[in-house]
């Protein structure tokens, strides 16, 4: 229905425009456009489902619809952390696939001019498994935001591997 | 969204409004279908049905609908109006499902899209044909021909007529006998039954619903009607119809002038218009005791002004108790029900309730009330996706008939239960099965005549189907009367065709031996007919109904019939299902498939040097699994004599489960885990629990499976 919306009323879809949320998470800064944001939601308890990727740390139940949710930490290959009150999940619809992101924690909206959009360095600079998640950085306030592309976020090289292993298991249960 | 429903709102109706049309139109005709010719209603029915469609496919501009309908119209116009006899009824019974199937497939087509091109001149023809047949075995006889039916309705956009220059005009009067009770609401039945096929009319006294003291007003003087309409007198006096205690009815033409000028002329002016009436009717006036001026005059001041009933809706509407809805509504509803359920849970056991000493006797009514009306909410809403039986089993009936007359065999269908009600989405599974099932019947299972006879049976072939409620199941039942099956040709059959390997006859149960007709590639027809023995048939059923929670079970007795019962959960989205605990996660088992809840000793417990555990329980091995192994969850009993095992069964397969404990036994509503988590072995849903939390259903078949492979 947002989606919709937004595709109304163009006027909000341009001040939307160059908007990103962003959240810290372990020192670093970290972006993402606003328009795949449905709604942040309080960490609550989480589901966890047997035998899947351990990023994907399980289900929540938001007013009745059951989303899953991944540690973004853990995504990156980073450390995994406790979860604190201000622990956040974020709700993301990308293409109509909604994901919930947990985060350290939210630190607010920016503004960001296309142009101002740094290339990130190359991977052997940084050496970090969260720069291939990174389409771009920006420098806000003298503070530098990685600016997270969520469709690699959510979907990789990973899925591919996932649907061969999907239409396995279905083939096996059915005969 | 909302623009693209409006467009084609119309279409919908039209579609909508005809299959039910048709459907019904099918009903009447095979429900008449053994006797010798259409009685009075159904030949009405038909009539009605077919005007309907004619004149909506007309504004919808399908001409070829309109022909075909038009025709069958006349046919049943000329019946209605000249009562022929000796008309051939199972050739009348031919063409109506001839019309019936042409308009259905011209339907289908506007469905995907396209345009309805069928050529309909070959039916028209033989309609035509058919007609004249009839009317001329009437004219030999010397009857006399009644009148064409020149009603003819414009093709396209038009608005029910309110009158045209063919309308015509008469006074109508009806009498009832002295002792008559109730007379007021009997004229109500007259004017309402007459509401079909007038344009315009107005009565005297108008306000006979709402004032008993008419009933002795018309009982004294009768009750006066004008009416403005386009049918005969005869047609006026025949739809009105014979009710208990009527003593006669007049019926007289007048002129537009006094019909417009109505009661209310006639109070100032009676003279003039007794003068003015026709002769035609002067003479009967005498007879009928025509009031006196002055009764008008005090009927007039009981009931103010006269009433019109303008004729401006469709005709025949149908029953208007039903409304379509898109089902992506219910749905949507239902979630949102879903949600206040929840959020109904978190108000009332907020933490912020637990204050010791809090006073909450007000509170705790108010929200007894709450859940009491959040309940009854939810089974409204199941029960709006609920729909009966009635139309699937009715179209079976259709195929009885077909099949059989193709074949050549006298069948007889009966239907017990078909009010049983059933989820939208399981009907929508189980037609198409079930047809099959009442073919192979039709065909397998009842003899031919010569055979049956030869048997010493009935040679009319009796097939029953039949739908019940049983624990919280549907069970649907074809049984047939015919020859059975024959166990030792089953059993030969599978093994030739190698479905069973070299076992013996003696190591299945019968039941086992019924089921490999359900087997892929098996058939025992020994010749293919058109209807059935592809040996495609049974396990193309079987999966269908799987697909919706179902089985199926074979049972017959050589010689005397067989008998296919399905049973199929009564909804897909609503379960019962048993909450237990395994560490930290809760899972979900349906409760159909637990066969019972053992507590066991060490010493039942096998295991084998691979690892692998088996459990022995009187004296039967049963696989075993441990759920919080298998799926690697922290914080459980692991001592097997700390926990409960769960006994599983699955299409006669049994499997034990580990478990921590059982929570409590609820129904739940079973929802997908999103497509985003990959399919996990085992698990086949997900729900949410009262509280809120999720818990994963657990599926039993992945889990036999998942045992079986390793």
């Amino acid at each position: 229905m947002s989606e919709e919306l937004l595709e109304e009323f163009e006027d909000e879809q341009d001040a939307q425009k160059g908007m990103f949320m962003t959240f810290q998470m372990g020192g670093e800064c970290y972006g993402i456009a606003i328009t795949f944001v449905q709604e942040i939601v309080g960490i609550q308890p989480i589901t966890a489902v047997p035998e899947i990727e351990d990023y994907i740390k399980g289900l929540i139940n938001i007013r009745g619809k059951i989303i899953p949710v991944i540690d973004v930490r853990v995504r990156f290959k980073q450390e995994p952390f406790e979860y604190t009150d201000r622990t956040c999940i974020i709700v993301i619809n990308v293409k109509s696939t909604i994901v919930g992101l947990i985060v350290d924690k939210i630190a607010g909206v920016i503004t960001v001019d296309e142009r101002e959009i740094i290339l990130p360095p190359s991977l052997s600079q940084s050496g970090s498994v969260s720069s291939k998640y990174v389409f771009g950085l920006a420098k806000v306030d003298d503070e530098v935001k990685l600016l997270l592309d969520p469709e690699r976020l959510i979907q990789d090289e990973d899925i591919a591997a996932f649907g061969e292993v999907v239409s396995g298991t279905e083939v096996s249960a059915e005969a | 969204m909302g623009e693209d429903f409006n467009t084609d709102s119309m279409l919908d109706m039209f579609l909508y409004e005809s299959e039910q049309l048709l459907e019904t139109l099918e009903n009447v005709v095979l429900e008449k279908k053994d006797e010798d010719c259409f009685d009075e209603a159904s030949i009405n029915e038909i009539f009605r049905a077919m005007h309907t469609i004619k004149g909506s496919s007309g504004i919808m501009m399908y001409e070829n609908i309109t022909k075909v309908s038009h025709k069958l119209e006349d046919v049943f116009y000329y019946l209605r109006e000249s009562h022929p006899e000796n008309v051939p009824h199972l050739e009348l019974v031919d063409h109506v499902l001839e019309v019936s199937d042409f308009i259905n497939g011209e339907l289908d087509k506007i469905r995907e899209g396209e345009t309805p091109d069928g050529d309909e001149s070959k039916i028209v023809d033989e309609i035509d044909k058919f007609l004249t047949r009839i009317k001329t075995g009437i004219e030999k006889k010397g009857d006399e021909l009644p009148p064409e039916n020149t009603y003819v309705e414009p093709e396209q956009f038009y608005i029910a007529p309110t009158g045209n220059e063919s309308s015509k005009y008469y006074k109508v009067s009806i009498y009832w006998r002295g002792d008559t009770q109730m007379c007021n609401i009997r004229a109500y039945t007259a004017v309402y039954s007459l509401k079909e096929i007038v344009e315009d009319m107005q009565y005297i006294p108008e306000d006979i619903i709402t004032n008993e003291a008419s009933s002795e007003v018309i009982l004294a003087d009768g009750f006066h009607m004008l009416v403005k309409c386009q049918a005969t007198d005869e047609e006026i006096i025949s739809t009105i119809g014979e009710t208990s205690g009527m003593d006669h009815v007049e019926i007289h033409d007048c002129t537009q002038q006094e019909f417009e000028m109505g009661f209310h002329h006639q109070e100032e002016d009676n003279i003039i218009i007794n003068l003015d009436d026709k002769e035609k009717g002067s003479e009967e006036k005498k007879e009928k005791k025509e009031p006196t001026p002055g009764d008008y005059v005090i009927k007039n001041k009981e009931s103010g002004k006269s009433k019109k009933l303008a004729k401006n809706q469709p005709k025949q509407q149908p029953k208007q108790t039903y409304i379509s809805v898109n089902v992506e509504k219910l749905d949507a509803l239902m979630d949102m029900i879903g949600e206040l359920v929840i959020s109904e849970a978190v108000v009332l056991q907020n933490p912020d309730l637990k204050v010791p000493g809090l006073d909450l006797t007000n509170f705790q009514k108010a929200a007894g009330q709450l859940s009491k009306i959040t309940t009854e909410l939810q089974d409204v809403i199941m029960s709006m996706r609920m729909m009966s039986l009635t139309n699937t089993f009715q179209k079976m009936n259709r195929i009885v008939f077909d099949v059989s007359r193709k074949l050549g065999k006298d069948i007889e269908l009966e239907v017990i239960g078909e009010n049983t009600e059933v989820d939208k989405n399981i009907i929508e599974h189980i037609s198409d099965p079930l047809m099959h099932l009442i073919r192979n019947s039709v065909d397998h299972g009842i003899e031919s005549k010569e055979d049956r006879i030869a048997a010493g049976k009935n040679p009319k072939g009796k097939i029953t189907l039949e739908a019940k409620n049983e624990g919280g199941k549907v069970y649907i039942i074809v049984r047939d009367d015919g020859k059975g099956l024959n166990k030792q040709a089953l059993y030969d059959k599978a093994k030739n065709n190698g479905l069973i390997g070299n076992r013996a006859m003696s190591e299945f149960t019968e039941k086992e031996i019924y089921q490999f007709i359900t087997y892929a590639g098996f058939s025992t027809k020994e010749q293919v007919t058109e209807y059935s023995g592809r040996g495609v048939g049974m396990d193309v059923v079987v999966k269908n109904i799987q697909s919706v929670g179902g089985n199926l079970e074979i049972d017959s007795m050589e010689g005397a019939g067989s008998e296919m019962t399905l049973k199929i959960p009564l909804t897909l989205a609503i379960i019962n299902g048993i909450v237990m605990q395994v560490g930290n996660s809760t899972f979900v088992i349906e409760t159909n498939a637990v066969k019972e809840f053992v507590r066991i000793s060490r010493d039942m417990l096998v295991k084998e040097p691979d690892g692998e555990e088996y459990i022995m329980l009187r004296n039967e091995c049963y696989p075993f699994i441990r759920l919080n192994q298998r799926y690697h969850l922290e914080e459980s009993k692991t001592d097997i004599e700390d926990g409960i095992v769960v006994v599983l069964e699955h299409e006669s397969k049994f499997i034990c489960v580990f478990i921590d404990e059982l929570i409590a036994e609820q129904e739940i509503v079973v929802k997908p885990i999103p497509s985003y988590i990959r399919k996990v072995q085992g698990l086949s849903g997900c729900t949410q629990l009262g509280d809120g939390s999720i818990a994963l259903i657990l599926d039993i078949a992945g889990l036999i499976a998942g045992e079986e492979r390793k």
